[in-house]
């Protein structure tokens, strides 16, 4: 006898249905897989002989052929080791009861007949339910993955055994209840704006920065809290909706970084140690293309700490991502494109020593040695970074202004009415920020007063600012305007702008 | 470039026999060596003016009438000056502005806007180095009324980084330098050089010292020489500053404004420029920078009651206009 089972197999962020065929024959026992199964896929042999042995199953004595298609696709990991028992069980009559038609079956087993989870369980559910599937039997650890899927018929198994009686109505499982979706429900960082002590200017700069979509680098002695003020960016950023939770969890759910909460509610704070080689940074991998640090950033930040001690091949590959919003990875097994629109945050000393520009130590540094230094950070990675900002260590106790200790709630509050502003401004296109504006935008968008226009002319001659620069400038002035809801850009808008710069004064 | 007997005999003793110093300068003008170069030495001398002149390198020697007065009677005075760029340039009144590398902004600020002054009347002295020399560099390459003396040979360039600069003060300018072709830098060149810096200048300004600053060599042999010397007041316990005080507590002229200078030489200072006007908040910013020197954002902000993008905006149109200049770690002063 035959037996069908659908199964789902991962390419990137997309689920590919396998099915799964199982045919017992009489003859000289053998056990043989065709369709081209990867060694992980091979090896459940084993894993499914005692499995179905351990549950109180029969394993068939026969001539046993599987084969999974399509058949010019790879198969790896040890997802199909479920469906492979049940369509062995299915073909050697051991089922008949049960229907197991349009079910997805989904997981890895255990020896003993236990289900173990498996990576990249909602991108296949949701793959799969675009395909028409609603039933589907997964191991009960991925249970919480699979609770905000939605329109599906969802079973959480925890063994083998659960699988059969529950297919031949003994004992059913019941579906698995959906939740709604809460953003911030699952909150893992403590971090707020209320902890950070000062810090004024790179607080006004964090705000814009997120409020407009800019990346941000920020520039200071060691021990200034730059770290602290970049883990409060996630923070201050828009909550999540629930298709960006989704596409944010798939890709965790690929990458095997979720949490047991089964969904990412808060937005990813990624910091790449700077040792990251460029693989680890933009994804890629042997066989399976793993997706990389700026991927498992989507929705968030990504956050280098020291910038100029990172490989420079590495931060050059960081550009075109920055400038796409996604990344295509192209390898032996595949060509994979995941999402990666980021918000790039960056610190660095201002001099190898630390304390250039600092008031209580001398600064030891050559000037050709700090020239050195930040040659490290190239021309163009520095374009696409429209917010420097100098941290510094002066000590607030003097300072009593209530803006020095708002928390990030209120700050949030500003930067989504800031947003909602640019939701408006960029209806109908596919740019979310004022930070992704391009040429054109910026002429449509970004009409100056006849003084605003004026004054950044003055500021070119006086300072040698180059035409990105200028670009940069009009941005980050249209941001700081939407926080003050100003439908144009004022001299005092531009004249702000002009002060978040370091490296291109002259 | 055609030279007298005179200078084809220095550039004979110089270049071609290697001789240095005060005995041969005075030998020749006793006459002790002046005589007609035999056949081959002058064939000797103009196989080694040949490359020079392709490269558009003229010499300067010891005995030509431009050749700087006071070096001449130095006690150990370059027979040779390499130069490239604009030779007229050593007729004119010379200043000399330097200041060690590490030169805090505001004072690179102050070195720019004064140099640019003085290059009215003055063509500016100085080095090829960062900070101080650079900050003289800016102010006078505009009008072209510039020398720059190099611490190595004159096709080099020290700091490397300064390469196109070099070429730019060629193309405007003049480039001077004592030293062979493909000479490198070595510690003491750069002391020998700041001789010629003093020498060829009527005074010296110095932006910034620290306790142990090339500048102050250039200040020493300033004096050695009989010229004037000038120097920027700082605070108390900023080292950068600290050789300057010390320079001003020896007796060298306060700084603070071109006509401290000018006046020293009887040139009267022109009349004062249409200052950039600043109204409202920037006003207010202006003066409490004057009154307080360098200051944090958050301080001024706190003090004047702005919100700290409000300073940070007024800073930076003070900033556009001249006015004022961001000193590191968020701090401003007035210029």
């Amino acid at each position: 006898m035959i037996a069908k089972i659908i199964c789902y197999a991962l390419s990137g962020l997309e689920g590919i249905p396998v099915e799964v065929e199982a045919d017992v024959n009489k003859g000289v026992p053998s056990y043989d897989m065709v369709g081209l199964p990867d060694t992980a896929v091979k090896e459940s042999k084993e894993r499914v002989r005692s499995a179905l042995k351990n549950s109180g199953l029969l394993f068939p004595m026969n001539r046993i052929t599987i084969n999974f298609a399509p058949a010019d696709l790879k198969k790896e990991g040890a997802a199909f080791d479920l469906a492979i028992a049940i369509s062995l069980l299915k073909a050697s009559e051991q089922l008949l009861s049960a229907d197991v038609k349009d079910i997805v079956f989904l997981g890895e087993l255990a020896l003993t007949g236990d289900l173990r989870p498996i990576n990249g369980l909602l991108p296949i559910l949701i793959s799969a339910k675009s395909h028409g599937f609603t039933k589907f039997i997964i191991p009960a650890e991925n249970a919480e993955e699979a609770r905000y899927l939605g329109g599906a018929e969802v079973y959480p198994a925890s063994s083998l055994g659960d699988v059969v009686r529950h297919l031949v109505g003994m004992q059913p499982i019941p579906p698995l209840e959906m939740r709604e979706f809460v953003p911030g429900q699952h909150k893992k960082s403590s971090a707020d704006l209320r902890y950070v002590k000062g810090q004024p200017i790179a607080r006004r700069a964090l705000e814009i920065a997120v409020a407009g979509g800019h990346n941000l680098l920020m520039s200071g002695p060691p021990g200034t809290g730059k770290t602290m003020l970049a883990r409060c960016l996630p923070t201050v950023m828009p909550d999540l909706t629930f298709e960006e939770a989704l596409e944010i969890t798939k890709i965790h759910s690929v990458a095997g970084v979720l949490g047991e909460e089964g969904i990412v509610t808060e937005r990813p704070f990624r910091t790449p140690h700077h040792t990251a080689t460029t693989v680890s940074m933009c994804g890629g991998g042997n066989k399976i293309v793993h997706p990389g640090e700026i991927s498992l950033a989507h929705g968030g930040v990504l956050f280098l700490d020291e910038l100029p001690e990172y490989k420079r091949s590495t931060l050059e590959a960081l550009r075109q991502p920055l400038e796409d919003g996604c990344i295509t990875v192209s390898r032996a097994g595949g060509t994979f494109t995941y999402p990666a629109r980021f918000m790039l945050c960056a610190s660095m000393n201002p001099c190898p020593c630390g304390n250039y520009g600092s008031t209580e130590r001398t600064c030891t540094c050559t000037p050709a040695e700090i020239r050195r230094y930040r040659r490290k950070i190239s021309g163009p990675l520095l374009d696409r970074i429209d917010l420097q900002v100098e941290v510094d260590n002066i000590t607030y106790d003097e300072l009593t202004s209530e803006e020095v200790n708002e928390d990030s709630a209120t700050v949030q509050q500003r930067v989504n009415a800031a947003r909602r502003i640019q939701r408006a401004r960029f209806e109908g296109t596919n740019i979310h920020t004022n930070s992704e504006m391009g040429e054109k935008e910026i002429q449509e968008f970004c009409t100056l007063t006849r003084e605003g226009d004026r004054i950044l002319r003055n500021a070119f001659e006086s300072m040698k600012l180059s035409a990105r620069a200028r670009a940069r400038i009009i941005k980050v002035a249209r941001t700081i305007a939407d926080l003050d809801s100003s439908e144009e850009i004022l001299p005092k808008h531009v004249f702000e702008a002009v002060s978040y710069r370091l490296f291109d004064k002259p | 470039m055609t030279y007298t007997p005179e200078e084809k005999t220095v550039i004979y003793e110089a270049a071609v026999k290697g001789m240095k110093g005060r005995e041969v300068l005075d030998a020749i003008r006793g006459g002790a060596c002046v005589r007609t170069l035999k056949g081959d030495e002058e064939e000797m001398v103009s196989s080694f003016l040949e490359p020079l002149e392709r490269k558009g390198i003229f010499l300067v020697t010891a005995l030509s009438a431009d050749y700087p007065a006071s070096l001449a009677h130095a006690s150990d005075p370059p027979l040779l000056l390499y130069g490239m760029g604009r030779r007229e340039l050593l007729a004119r009144r010379k200043f000399c502005i330097v200041g060690s590398r590490i030169t805090p902004p505001w004072a690179e600020k102050f070195g720019k806007n004064l140099s640019a002054e003085l290059s009215e009347q003055f063509t500016i002295v100085t080095g090829l180095a960062e900070g101080g020399d650079a900050a003289a560099i800016a102010g006078a390459l505009p009008s072209g009324n510039l020398i720059s003396v190099l611490p190595c040979g004159i096709d080099m360039c020290y700091p490397a980084a300064h390469t196109s600069l070099k070429e730019k003060i060629i193309e405007k300018g003049l480039v001077l330098s004592e030293y062979p072709l493909g000479t490198g830098t070595a510690k003491w060149s750069f002391y020998q050089r700041n001789r010629i810096l003093a020498g060829l200048s009527e005074g010296v300004l110095v932006l910034s010292a620290g306790v142990r600053s090339g500048a102050l060599i250039t200040a020493g042999c300033a004096l050695d020489y009989g010229k004037e010397v000038f120097a920027l007041p700082y605070n108390i316990g900023v080292s950068q500053g600290a050789g300057c005080n010390s320079l001003i507590k020896a007796g060298a002229y306060l700084v603070t404004e071109a006509a401290d200078i000018l006046s020293v030489y009887g040139i009267e200072a022109q009349k004062e420029k249409p200052e950039a006007q600043a109204e409202g908040d920037e006003g207010r910013v202006l003066q409490y920078l004057r009154e307080r020197g360098e200051t944090h954002v958050a301080t001024i902000a706190e003090a004047l009651g702005l919100r700290i993008f409000e300073a940070s905006a007024a800073l930076s149109a003070l900033e556009i206009k001249g006015l004022a200049t961001k000193t590191g770690g968020n701090k401003y002063s007035a210029v």
